[in-house]
């Protein structure tokens, strides 16, 4: 008996030692793997599907678009630059687009990208009419030449077209998937978890929930990636992701919170890379209700904002103020823009023209979606009620959000915006042309003619400088009239282990990698 | 009433349950303001392609009949397809809850191998120091918010001490093992990975007792007062009375009477954990079906919470069944 239970604890701490040894651990990670700690798994790997950047951190290194953003003394730009193509012209009425294509890349299977890849991949896209289709609006069809070949014929001249080719929507598909469909589905069911691109990566495993693998890819046609491997883990937790990165078990965390980042940047193997981005964060005011369709109310809105300390103790100076809608970095921008200043006796002043010369009662919108949003709520509550504004606070689920903004259904509404490709497009006739009220830019229903006309105009010249004449002057009325407040474009944060390089920051790319080009020293 | 009809009549009353909590389920859900279209979609979708997804997935149809499908559909075994992913989701859910089971098992084991030795250890040494530690040892796991101990124990385990490995099932480098049981640990030993197995039982200590340390708590002040209990009665008396040796009178005697409010709880905390813990899988990043429903809800995604309910629903009633069971196992007096 006695024996019996020697032997059973001997067994028990024999496997409690064995748990507890420390040894299968890597003491770092090794050079030709990188790890990044993200905050969720992809939803989807169909580039023709998504819109979502943690989707198209793993789309992008797999596939290969026509075109791609340059890179410039190692900061990522918003003009475009060959990929797949190597050439491409457009006609002088800008409705047709004719790219020749690089020769010699394949897919895995051997299947070359030509022209009919190129066809296929857009055309499904088109097909399945998701998110990415809304930014190929312009687009009628496109025709194959020769294998090298291919041509895209637009409904009406498109300037930013060559940019949308850059995004997810123009990644190329190996046409063969198309033998995956199940019924109806044009591979959806299939893309959604599997890959199959010509790009530098191609997807190893995905345990959901856990970790997705990418590894290099045989045969690529560019030069071989020095990082053979890229494991992003999935960690929900923005304190684990940062001890995990403390600890050397990670090399890149995305999304810590700005109140961690001066003790992070204690620790002398982590750098912190800060970028201008291009990601915004602006009030919606319906503008077809009353007093918010009164544009003095609007300005007065404006003014009442301090700016200064939003940023400051919100953002932990995380950010600077907008200048009108195009943020600075996206050509278009006018640094010389109009700029609202907080002026408390100036909003007052334009509420008394108003007829709210005793105040009023408005409601703002928000939802859990960004974690400061509570405090920007709060801080605008307090700026207002210093101009005589009663806000009330109603804070609900995103989609109920999305349904009150999409129904006219709401007053003042925190949002946020970041541009899918790089054109003040993007910012300016998707915010302020009428025809796009509601969800799809225009959320404050802002409705003007004039500015309707120039910014169709502006959709469509080929000539730059027109472009930009005409979108610098719908700024200044869009300023003037003041549909939203313009808060603040946000700074991007990267945090990552010291011996990281190479890695660039495009603001069209945020949390996204470009893992082909990065190495560990 | 034998102990098999008993069950099968248990079983069968479960069919009403089942239909009563998917048909709140989906009300509930369906209540929320928001159209999963526009998730889908994306915000700039055209109303065309909103009304081609509503019509995919038969949004559009009226609320009743959206139901009835899903009964059908679900008497067929097939609990659709995720509105989010279009993974279908029995496939989500089997990766999700093996996770989730194997955290719970974990935890339990927990609490019945400290659990049950501290409560006998308490009761048995009332009121003198043992007890007093124990004591204070709950009252800490009964106050103790779950995401501060994870956090604490991290910081502790896998950042000071560097002892045991972060958050996640097993480290990055090792390979998944076959998916037999979706238990990393079992299926490592029926792998016979024992590297494998020794990396997921060291990643699965800490959130484990994080886990269990409520239910922990719980159960040894349990165990304690109806170990005292039942410690004063007659016929512990007379055992002693007789001469029987104190472990005999404590381990047999006592002890198995004292078990019936214990198993009550365990069996209760069990149904509940399978549910999903949403703080603690957080937390160590744990793939269960606690993180799987705060995403799913986040999307609206109508399939996944409700496979998520009805699977947590299922496992609950499951549970109490099998308590009853153990109730007629431990006490010969107990029929039905």
């Amino acid at each position: 008996m006695k024996t019996l239970k020697r032997r059973f604890v001997g067994a028990v701490l024999l496997a409690l030692g064995a748990v507890f040894a420390a040894g299968a651990a890597w003491a770092a990670t090794p050079k030709d793997v990188l790890v990044v700690g993200v905050s969720s798994d992809p939803s989807t790997l169909d580039p023709a599907v998504t819109i979502d950047n943690f989707d198209m951190r793993e789309i992008f290194p797999v596939y290969d678009r026509l075109v791609q953003y340059k890179v410039v003394n190692g900061l990522g730009t918003t003009a475009v630059e060959p990929m797949a193509a190597e050439s491409w012209f457009a006609s002088q009425d800008g409705l047709t687009w004719t790219f020749k294509l690089k020769p010699g890349i394949t897919f895995s299977d051997q299947t070359p990208l030509d022209a009919d890849a190129v066809k296929y991949s857009i055309d499904r896209m088109m097909a399945i009419k998701m998110g990415p289709a809304g930014n190929f609006d312009s687009l009628d069809s496109v025709t194959v030449i020769d294998p090298l070949t291919v041509r895209f014929n637009l409904k009406h001249p498109f300037a930013p077209f060559l940019q949308v080719l850059a995004t997810n929507g123009g990644s190329i598909v190996n046409p063969k998937t198309a033998k995956k469909a199940k019924g109806d589905d044009l591979a959806q069911g299939w893309l959604a978890q599997n890959m199959d691109g010509s790009g530098p990566y191609r997807l190893k495993e995905w345990l959901l929930g856990e970790r997705l693998v990418l590894e290099a890819r045989p045969g690529y046609w560019g030069p071989a990636p020095a990082l053979k491997q890229i494991i992003i883990r999935i960690m929900r937790e923005p304190s684990d992701r940062r001890l995990a990165l403390e600890k050397g078990d990670i090399d890149i965390t995305e999304s810590i919170l700005v109140d961690q980042l001066p003790q992070l940047e204690k620790n002398p193997a982590v750098r912190i890379g800060r970028y201008d981005g291009q990601f915004v964060e602006y009030v919606y005011l319906n503008n077809t209700r009353a007093p918010l369709n009164d544009k003095r109310v609007r300005q007065a809105l404006s003014y009442a904002v301090d700016y200064r300390g939003l940023i400051d103790h919100v953002l932990q100076g995380y950010g600077a103020q907008m200048r009108g809608p195009v943020p600075s970095g996206m050509w278009g921008h006018n640094p010389k823009a109009f700029q609202y200043k907080r002026d408390v006796a100036k909003a007052k002043e334009l509420l008394k023209e108003a007829g709210y010369g005793n105040g009023l009662t408005l409601t703002l919108i928000y939802s859990e979606r960004r974690a400061t949003w509570e405090q920007i709520a709060t801080l605008l509550q307090s700026n207002f009620a210093e101009i005589g504004v009663d806000l009330k606070l109603e804070m609900m689920a995103n989609p109920a959000l999305r349904d009150r903004v999409a129904n006219k259904n709401y007053e003042l509404c925190l949002g946020a915006w970041s541009p899918d490709f790089g054109d003040p497009y993007m910012f300016a006739n998707l915010w302020f042309d009428s025809q796009y009220g509601g969800m799809p830019g225009n959320r404050s229903y802002y409705s003007n003619p004039e500015v309707d006309q120039k910014l169709r105009r502006a959709a469509e010249a080929g000539d730059a400088d027109e472009r930009l004449k005409l979108y610098t002057e719908v700024q200044d009325t869009v300023i003037e009239e003041a549909p939203y407040i313009y808060l603040y474009q946000l700074k991007a944060i990267v945090p990552m282990r010291k011996e990281v390089e190479g890695f660039v920051f495009n603001p069209l790319l945020e949390s996204m990698y470009n893992f082909a080009t990065m190495r560990k020293r | 009433m034998s102990l098999m009809e008993f069950v099968f009549r248990r079983l069968a009353a479960m069919i009403p349950v089942v239909i009563g909590v998917t048909l709140c389920m989906f009300l509930i859900s369906h209540a929320i303001a928001g159209d999963p279209a526009i998730m889908i979609a994306g915000p700039r979708a055209s109303a065309e392609t909103l009304e081609t997804i509503r019509r995919t997935h038969g949004l559009d149809q009226p609320l009743y009949k959206q139901y009835f499908r899903y009964l059908s559909d679900i008497s067929r075994g097939y609990l659709g397809e995720s509105i989010r992913n279009r993974r279908p989701v029995l496939q989500d859910l089997k990766v999700f809850f093996p996770a989730t089971l194997e955290l719970t098992l974990a935890s339990m084991l927990f609490c019945l191998l400290l659990g049950l030795p501290l409560g006998v250890l308490a009761a048995v040494r009332r009121n003198r120091l043992a007890d007093h530690l124990t004591r204070l040892f709950s009252v800490i796991g009964v106050s103790t918010p779950v995401f501060w101990l994870g956090l604490m124990l991290l910081l502790l385990f896998y950042r000071h001490l560097d002892i045991l490995p972060g958050s996640g099932r097993i480290s990055v480098q090792f390979a998944a093992p076959s998916a037999v049981t979706g238990l990393y640990l079992v299926d490592a030993l029926l792998d016979g990975d024992l590297g494998l197995f020794r990396d997921a039982a060291r990643h699965i200590l800490l959130p484990a007792f994080c886990l269990s340390y409520v239910y922990l708590a719980i159960i040894t002040r349990i165990v304690r007062s109806s170990l005292i209990d039942s410690l004063e009665q007659d016929y512990i008396v007379t055992a002693r009375a007789n001469g029987l040796p104190e472990w005999r009178v404590v381990g047999l005697h006592a002890f198995k009477n004292s078990l019936i409010p214990t198993i009550t709880i365990v069996g209760l905390s069990f149904g509940e954990l399978l549910g999903g813990a949403i703080l603690t899988e957080t937390i160590f990043n744990w793939p269960g079906m606690g993180k799987y429903v705060v995403d799913s809800a986040n999307y609206l995604d109508y399939p996944a919470i409700m496979a998520v309910a009805l699977v947590s629903s299922l496992a609950y009633v499951l549970l109490n069944l099998l308590v009853d069971v153990f109730y007629a196992l431990v006490n010969p007096q107990i029929r039905y």
